[in-house]
C-alpha cells in the first residue's frame, strides 16, 4: 500500500523524524523523536533536549503528531539534538492546540488549594462575562445587579492568568454573594441544643 | 532494610523492579542476560588435563545458566556437575538502544513430533532483546516453550545478508507506515480507575479514513497454508 501518494487519508506515519507524543509509561506527557521503526510494534525514540532517553517504546504508548524533524534513519543522540534545535521542535509544539494542552493540563495538576480557589473564581468571572453577551445578543433583558460599596477583594489578573488561559478580565463584585449558611444554621441548632440540657 | 532513594533501582531475583515516585508503582522487567560459562571436568589420574569447553548461554540469572551448562556438558560432552568444575561465568553485557540491529539465530526446538532446526532473524537493539523476541515468537506461532529450545548460533546480519522479509522491510529503506489504532488510557497504572461509571468506548479511531476501506478487508483469505479443520470437513471430497 503506498501512503505517500495521499490516496487514503492519512497524514501521520511513523517514520524516521517524526515527533511522537508519549502516553503511556514514565515519559508519559513528552514529546520525542522517532529514531529508527524495529518492526510494526516497537521504535527507537529519542529526546535529547526534551527530557526523553533513548530507548524503545511501544508504539502502542505513542501519538503521532503533525511535525516530522528532518533525521537520517537511525540518527544518533546528537544529530537528533542539533535537528531539534534547528526546527525549533519545544517551540512550535507550544504553540500548538495539543502541546497547550498538555501544558495547561501539567500547570494545573501542581495548583495548590489557594490557586485552585483563584482558578474557580476567574472561571467564574468569565462565564459571568460570556453569559452577559450572549444575553444582550439574544436579546434578553440583564439583570442590574447592586453594587454594594464594600472593600472587595479583587484579585489581580495580572498575577494569575499564568494560571488559566491567556485572556485577563475585568475583576466583578461578588459582594452579594455570601458565605453559606449552612455553618451558621449549624452552630444554633448546636446552640440551641445545648440550652434545652 | 536499606534505605532507599525515590528512583532507585532494585534488583529482585531475575526482575528488575523499578520504583517510581508516584504511588510506588512498580514495573517488573524479566531480562534475559547473556552469559559465557568456561568449563571442563575436573582432573583425574587418567586425564589430569581435561579440556577446557566455553559456552554462552542466554538466561535470566546465573543460576539458570549454570544449570544449563552441565546440561549440555552432560549431554554433549559426557561431563556430569558432580565430575567438573566450572572455572568462569561472566556475563557478556551489551550497551543498549543506541542502533537497530538485525540479529540471525539458528534454533533448534522439540515439537510434538521431533527436532526440527530454524534459522530465524530479529531486529533489536541488543541480542538479548531479539532472543527474548525468539522465544515469544516461537510460543506464539509453534507453541515451543523456552525448554524445548535450544539456541545453536546467534550472529549480528548486516543489512544486505538479510534473508527474512519482516526484517529487510524494515532494515532498508526508509519505512513509512500510519498508526491506525487510537490507544486511550490513562498514563500511569495507578490512574487506572478499578470502576467506571460509563460504558467501554470501543471505536477510537486514529484518522477518518474508515471511507476508504482497502480491499484486503474484502478480499479472499490468500494463505498458501492448510485450511482449517472445520472447512476441511466441509469441503466434499471427490468421488473415486
Amino acid at each position: 500500500i503506498n501512503f505517500s501518494k495521499g490516496q487514503m487519508g492519512f497524514k501521520r506515519f511513523v517514520e524516521a523524524g517524526r515527533v511522537a507524543y508519549i502516553n503511556f509509561g514514565e515519559d508519559h506527557g513528552k514529546i520525542c523523536v522517532i529514531a529508527d521503526v524495529i518492526n510494526n510494534n516497537r521504535v527507537l525514540v529519542d529526546g535529547p533536549t526534551l527530557g526523553v532517553a533513548r530507548q524503545v517504546i511501544s508504539l502502542r504508548r505513542i501519538a503521532l503528531t503533525d511535525f516530522v524533524v528532518k533525521v537520517p534513519k537511525g540518527a544518533k543522540t546528537r544529530t537528533i539534538q542539533t535537528a531539534i534545535s534547528e526546527f525549533g521542535l519545544i517551540k512550535k509544539w507550544g504553540e500548538t492546540k495539543w502541546g497547550n494542552k498538555v501544558a495547561t493540563h501539567a500547570k494545573r495538576s501542581k495548583l495548590n488549594d489557594f490557586e485552585r480557589f483563584q482558578v474557580m473564581v476567574l472561571k467564574r468571572q468569565k462565564s459571568y462575562l460570556v453569559n452577559k453577551e450572549v444575553a444582550q445578543a439574544s436579546g434578553k433583558k440583564v439583570h442590574k445587579k447592586k453594587t454594594v460599596k464594600k472593600e472587595t477583594k479583587q484579585l489581580k489578573p495580572s498575577a494569575i492568568s499564568s494560571l488559566t488561559h491567556t485572556h485577563t478580565y475585568q475583576p466583578v463584585s461578588y459582594t452579594h454573594l455570601t458565605l453559606p449558611t449552612s455553618d451558621l444554621v449549624q452552630i444554633s441548632v448546636v446552640a440551641v441544643s445545648l440550652k434545652k440540657k | 532494610m536499606c534505605i532507599r532513594d525515590r528512583y532507585q533501582r532494585r534488583v529482585h531475583g531475575d526482575y528488575l523492579v523499578e520504583e517510581r515516585e508516584m504511588g510506588k508503582e512498580q514495573i517488573a522487567l524479566k531480562k534475559l542476560h547473556q552469559y559465557l560459562l568456561v568449563g571442563r571436568g575436573k582432573p583425574t589420574d587418567k586425564d589430569p588435563e581435561p579440556k577446557v569447553f566455553r559456552m554462552r548461554i542466554f538466561a535470566p540469572n546465573t543460576v539458570i545458566a549454570k544449570s544449563r551448562f552441565w546440561g549440555f556438558m552432560r549431554k554433549q560432552k559426557k561431563i556430569k556437575h558432580s565430575n567438573g568444575e566450572l572455572i568462569a561465568i561472566h556475563e557478556i553485557i551489551n550497551n543498549p538502544s543506541r542502533a537497530v540491529k538485525v540479529f540471525g539465530m539458528v534454533v533448534r526446538y522439540q515439537s510434538r513430533t521431533g527436532y526440527h532446526n530454524m534459522y530465524k532473524e530479529y531486529r533489536d537493539t541488543t541480542t538479548c532483546g531479539a532472543v527474548s523476541q525468539m522465544y515469544m515468537d516461537m510460543a506464539g506461532r509453534h507453541r515451543a516453550r523456552e525448554e524445548t529450545i535450544h539456541i545453536v548460533r546467534t550472529c549480528m546480519v548486516p543489512v544486505s545478508k538479510i534473508k527474512r522479509q519482516e526484517p529487510k522491510i524494515f532494515s532498508s529503506g526508509r519505512v513509512k507506515f500510519p498508526l491506525l489504532q487510537k490507544i486511550s488510557r490513562p498514563p500511569i497504572k495507578k490512574y487506572k480507575a478499578f470502576a467506571r461509571a460509563r460504558r467501554p468506548t470501543l471505536f477510537l479511531q486514529q484518522m477518518q479514513t474508515y471511507q476508504y476501506l482497502s480491499l484486503i478487508h474484502i478480499s479472499e483469505p490468500t494463505r498458501r497454508y492448510a485450511i482449517s479443520y472445520a472447512v476441511f470437513c466441509l469441503k466434499k471430497k471427490k468421488k473415486n
